[in-house]
């Protein structure tokens, strides 16, 4: 660490403040107080644009995505810990909340309590042991993690083996309003995925997030100043996994069957994509960025052979060029120059 | 328990040849992790990338050049393994080089996107079909202490044995060998005493990318089916053979990679081949939690 | 913070004039989905994956269908000259793809859905097809699960996995087999298949299942599979599953020095398999319904067909094919497009001219005769070998 970075990232926030034009009145809308309630008062009116089944569909699906980004984001934006198995949780969210409502005949939304533990759980048995690792071990271990859940899942009796589970019963029902309907199981999904989404972005802002911004930047300054980084790590890790439940509950409600390869490694690939597309640790630009994944594919049907094709390769060069993401939080370190970069690199040992 | 018994030869047999492919695929992890503390997610991808070459090849030449069985193979296994080479070496220039001293964080996505692009990308091009490979290694069959050995496994594990060793006297014997364990002590001291560090870097993503070519050929010939996504699995095993071993240990990795096929063939045994590979990485990770220097891996542990 | 109340203002007009527009569009306020109608062409559904890895497949599958819609345009259309209009979705064989390609079809206004190919990914559209009153006859996902479901509009014109275990013990019998090995590939339409036919090998009692085991798809090394069949004394292994891994098992089994017979479903019942698993494919048994090749007089189907479509119509092609035409002909039996009368159409048809044989439904909904024959493979292209008659 140099001292330029400290100088340059005060630079960069000036520079926003100074910009003029078309870019500052972005700037401005964006990093608007209101642009949450913004976004929430679009999300509650895109069924007065179109209420087809199908529609509704996609805006559910995208909403689910939203949490699930949103959950991730907690991981690897806030704390800064790579984990590649994070479907794993929606899956145990899922199995959950499908095993439950059918075995006891309970509307989904009552087994929440019961998601919430299993997550609390999941995240301790995969946490506890894997975070005192080092990052790149544990990002391994996590992928390792979401594999052995999808293949369990797909060899016991009571996750329905390769069938999984169908005929989910309804969201809620109270009296003669069923939730499950496509309209009002979106607009109770679009409330919870708000008032989650609202809960994150708290969360980064509290003292505990403060700790996991403090633990990305540098783990053993942290460790010296009094931050349990283990601690503080083991609870990003499971406030994603509850996050990643409440996903799982909404996603097995709304599609009403769940089967293993709804699990893949993929699936966690593109929530870890909306992370860091959307920019590591910035929940406004998470949301746009798991909005973006999730709707993108609907509009570009044609290219679907090419799609993850084209997100490897965004991949590496948002990487190359913005490593902390397109949209960084606001304050976060900013970017590297090429001369700060090489630097670096020579404090390393290597020059060009 | 009985069946057990009596099929253990044939286990120990099954899980060494399994074993080899995996040493020949974590060699490369192992080299490059040890010398650049780098997790290179592609590295399973390049593996595939090698068998889609060495269909791409045998069905370019034709009937004519297939009769040559064995030797026509081993041509076009050079082949691909030049090819795989240099496609690591330019992986590593675009994406891995500028990312030098970018946070770890970085870096890893940087991987998990290399490897999704090499991936779809065969995917684009050859399509998603799985492929039935042009040459098939046939030959007789032996007895050997109770187990039945194909004559095409003993070749292909001879072929593995080669490359290794080869590999190894490169790394013991050389000078670049020489570079290479002086930059994974330390880099910044190798590059004050005159190493070219960059350029042994790209000779060690050549190297390690070629072997798993080599792996991805014999692999489809063995086998005979490819298909884009052959190299996600086999990557993971083939981490998890290096870290058994003791990542950045290059004798660690080949030892690792036998070790893990014997452990697996043992596991799919007792408790059912759908759970190989949980066991696999249920290994994984009791080796990373209780002894993450792995088997060979003590020269490593004093790594920050 | 002028800005915020702007965006308020600005906000607070776009729901006034959204809540407005939506009353007489497509938004809530308007109604929905548009449902049926009386005149236009008759929109068909078909859900069969078109990316990943059963691709191919379902290609062959919108190819097939697609020529019958075209056959049947050319000969003026239905119902008094409507014409018919093809509406593939991607399934990807994933059960959430499927959900949204289902819902996807319903919104367009979809009159009946000819699709389904993974049985996986079949099942979560049932209730959406059913509850949109969108009537399913379904080509070639045949799991046990889809007839469970009881759902009154739901009609398969493939075997079910328990017609193709018949054939199956039929085949057994036959032969003379006296331990069977079964061997699923863990997906929902494969273990259904090894589960009843162990059933019912069980119940009949002349030869004994002497193995019941499922591998993961997607590896290469199949040598602990091979261990257990060598070691459980089988002479006849019956494989379940799709054709890549089937290759690869097949040709494990004949360099392990395994003797007996093997025989496949009808999901690896492709001439891939003898790609994959080269000279060992030859002399593999299937349970399958009868595919162009097999048929006596499907010559000049097959090309056209391949006039059509540039490439050989693959399994499936002439399900789907069927599927369409059996549409037709219960829309021109119903005399319109009302889910109830399609349905009671679907019920009514006797006898009618599929590639499988004289096709009419159980009151289950399935094929009255499973239609499931017995082909072997010679010179790496499956032939009919026994039609179990």
């Amino acid at each position: 660490m140099t001292i330029d970075n400290s100088t340059e990232s005060i630079h960069t926030v000036e520079a926003v403040t100074k910009k003029k034009g078309p870019a500052a009145w972005v700037a401005y809308v964006f990093e608007n107080k209101y642009i949450g309630l913004a976004a929430f008062a679009v999300a509650l009116l895109m069924p007065f644009i179109s209420a087809s089944t199908y529609s509704l569909n996609i805006f559910t699906t995208a909403a689910i995505f939203v949490v699930l980004a949103a959950g991730l984001n907690i991981v690897v934006g806030y704390c800064g810990l790579l984990d590649l198995g994070y479907i794993a949780f929606l899956a145990v969210g899922a199995y959950t909340a499908g095993i439950l409502s059918k075995a006891f005949e309970l509307p989904v939304l009552f087994t929440l309590p019961a998601v919430v533990v299993m997550c609390v759980l999941a995240g301790l048995i995969i946490g506890a042991p894997t975070l005192r690792l080092r990052s790149d071990y544990l990002a391994i271990v996590t992928l390792g993690f979401g594999e052995i859940t999808r293949i369990t899942a797909q060899n016991l009796t009571i996750t329905g083996g390769p069938q999984g589970i169908y005929n989910i019963p309804s969201f809620l029902v109270i009296g003669n309003i069923d939730f499950q309907t496509p309209v009002l199981f979106y607009y109770l999904t679009v409330v919870i995925v708000a008032g989650l989404v609202l809960a994150a972005a708290r969360l980064g802002k509290s003292r505990l997030g403060r700790a996991w911004k403090f633990v990305k930047e540098d783990e053993d300054a942290a460790e010296a100043m009094g931050i349990h980084t283990y601690k503080v790590k083991l609870l990003a890790y499971i406030f994603g996994a509850i996050w990643g439940g409440f996903g799982g509950m909404l996603f097995a409600s709304h599609l009403t069957a769940i089967s293993p390869p709804s699990f893949l490694f993929l699936q966690s690939a593109l929530v870890l994509m909306a992370v860091v597309l959307g920019g590591m640790g910035n929940m406004k630009g998470v949301v746009l960025g798991a909005v973006a994944i999730s709707l993108l594919p609907e509009l570009l049907r044609d290219f679907s052979e090419y799609r993850y094709l084209l997100f490897g390769v965004l991949l590496v060069i948002v990487m190359v060029f913005r490593p902390q993401g397109l949209w960084p939080p606001r304050g976060a370190e900013g970017e590297r120059t090429k001369a700060q970069r090489e630097s670096a690199a020579f404090e390393n040992g290597l020059t060009k | 328990m009985e069946q057990i018994l009596t099929d253990m030869p044939q286990v120990i047999w099954d899980g060494l040849f399994v074993g080899s492919f995996y040493a020949l695929i974590a060699l490369g992890y192992s080299m490059v992790y040890g010398i650049i503390k780098l997790l290179n997610f592609a590295h399973g991808d390049i593996y595939m990338v090698g068998a889609f070459i060495g269909y791409a090849l045998l069905t370019a030449l034709g009937g004519s050049f297939q009769m040559m069985g064995l030797f026509s193979l081993i041509v076009v296994m050079m082949i691909s393994m030049l090819l795989t080479g240099t496609i690591g070496v330019v992986v590593e220039k675009l994406a891995y080089r500028p990312l030098r001293g970018a946070p770890r964080l970085a870096v890893l996505i940087t991987a998990v996107g290399a490897s999704f692009s090499l991936e779809y990308g065969v995917a684009a091009i050859a399509g998603s079909k799985p492929r039935g490979f042009p040459v098939r290694l046939d030959g007789e069959t032996l007895f050997m202490l109770g187990a039945r050995v194909t004559v095409p496994q003993i070749i292909l594990m001879l072929i593995a044995g080669v490359l290794m060793f080869a590999l190894d006297r490169y790394i013991r014997g050389t000078s670049t060998g020489r570079a290479m364990r002086s930059i994974s002590l330390d880099m910044k001291g190798s590059l004050l005493m005159g190493v070219n560090v960059n350029s042994v870097i790209s000779r060690t993503f050549f190297i390690g990318s070629a072997l798993a070519g080599a792996a991805g050929v014999m692999a489809g010939a063995y086998y005979g089916n490819i298909s884009f996504l052959m190299g996600f699995i086999i990557g993971l095993k083939a981490f998890t053979a290096a870290v058994i071993g003791g990542i950045g240990n290059i004798r660690g990795a080949m030892l690792g990679g036998l070790v893990l096929g014997l452990v697996e063939a043992f596991g799919s045994e007792i408790v059912g081949g759908q759970w190989r590979d949980a066991f696999a990485f249920a290994v994984l990770i009791l080796f990373l939690t209780l002894r993450p220097t792995g088997i060979l891996g003590e020269r490593v542990t004093e790594r920050v | 913070m002028n800005f915020g109340k702007r965006t308020l203002g600005v906000l607070g007009v776009a729901t006034a004039v959204l809540l407005a527009t939506s009353a007489c569009s497509g938004g809530l306020l308007g109604g929905g989905d548009s449902g049926d109608s009386d005149s236009g062409p008759i929109k068909i559904g078909m859900i069969v994956p078109t990316s990943g890895s059963s691709a191919p497949t379902g290609a062959s599958m919108s190819n097939g269908a697609q020529m019958a819609v075209d056959e049947i345009n050319a000969a003026g259309g239905i119902l008094d000259g409507r014409m018919l209009e093809l509406q593939i979705a991607d399934g990807a064989c994933d059960a959430q793809q499927a959900v949204a390609s289902a819902n996807k079809l319903v919104s367009s206004g979809v009159s009946i859905s000819v699709g389904g190919y993974c049985s996986g990914a079949t099942l979560p559209t049932l209730p959406i097809f059913d509850k949109a009153g969108v009537p399913m006859i379904i080509p070639a996902a045949n799991s046990q699960d889809l007839v469970n479901e009881k759902l009154k509009s739901v009609f398969l014109i493939n075997g079910t996995g328990l017609q193709q275990s018949a054939a199956a013990l039929d085949f057994v019998k036959k032969q003379g087999y006296k331990a069977v090995a079964l061997v699923d590939d863990n997906t929902s339409y494969s273990k259904d298949i090894t589960t009843e036919t162990e059933k019912q090998i069980k119940a009949d009692g002349a030869s004994t299942v002497v193995l019941n085991t499922s591998v993961n798809p997607g590896e290469s090394d199949y040598s602990s599979v091979v261990r257990d069949i060598n070691g459980s004394g089988a002479d006849l292994v019956y494989w379940t599953g799709y054709y890549q891994e089937g290759g690869l098992i097949i040709d494990q089994l004949r360099k392990a020095g395994y003797t007996g017979d093997i025989m496949v479903a009808d999901g690896s019942a492709d001439p891939t398999l003898a790609e994959i698993a080269g000279a060992a494919a030859e002399g593999v048994y299937a349970t399958m319904t009868p595919t162009p090749n097999t048929i006596d007089g499907a010559e000049g189907w097959i090309a056209d067909y391949k006039k059509a479509f540039g490439d050989d119509p693959k399994p499936y092609s002439t399900q789907s094919y069927d599927a369409v035409r059996l549409a037709a002909a219960a829309f021109e039996a119903a005399g319109n497009t009302n889910t109830d009368d399609v349905i009671k159409a679907l019920e009514g048809i006797k006898d009618f001219k599929a590639f499988s044989g004289p096709l009419s439904f159980t009151k289950d909904h399935t094929l009255a005769s499973g239609g499931f024959v017995i082909l072997v493979m010679k010179d790496a292209d499956f032939q009919l070998f026994d039609n179990l008659q």
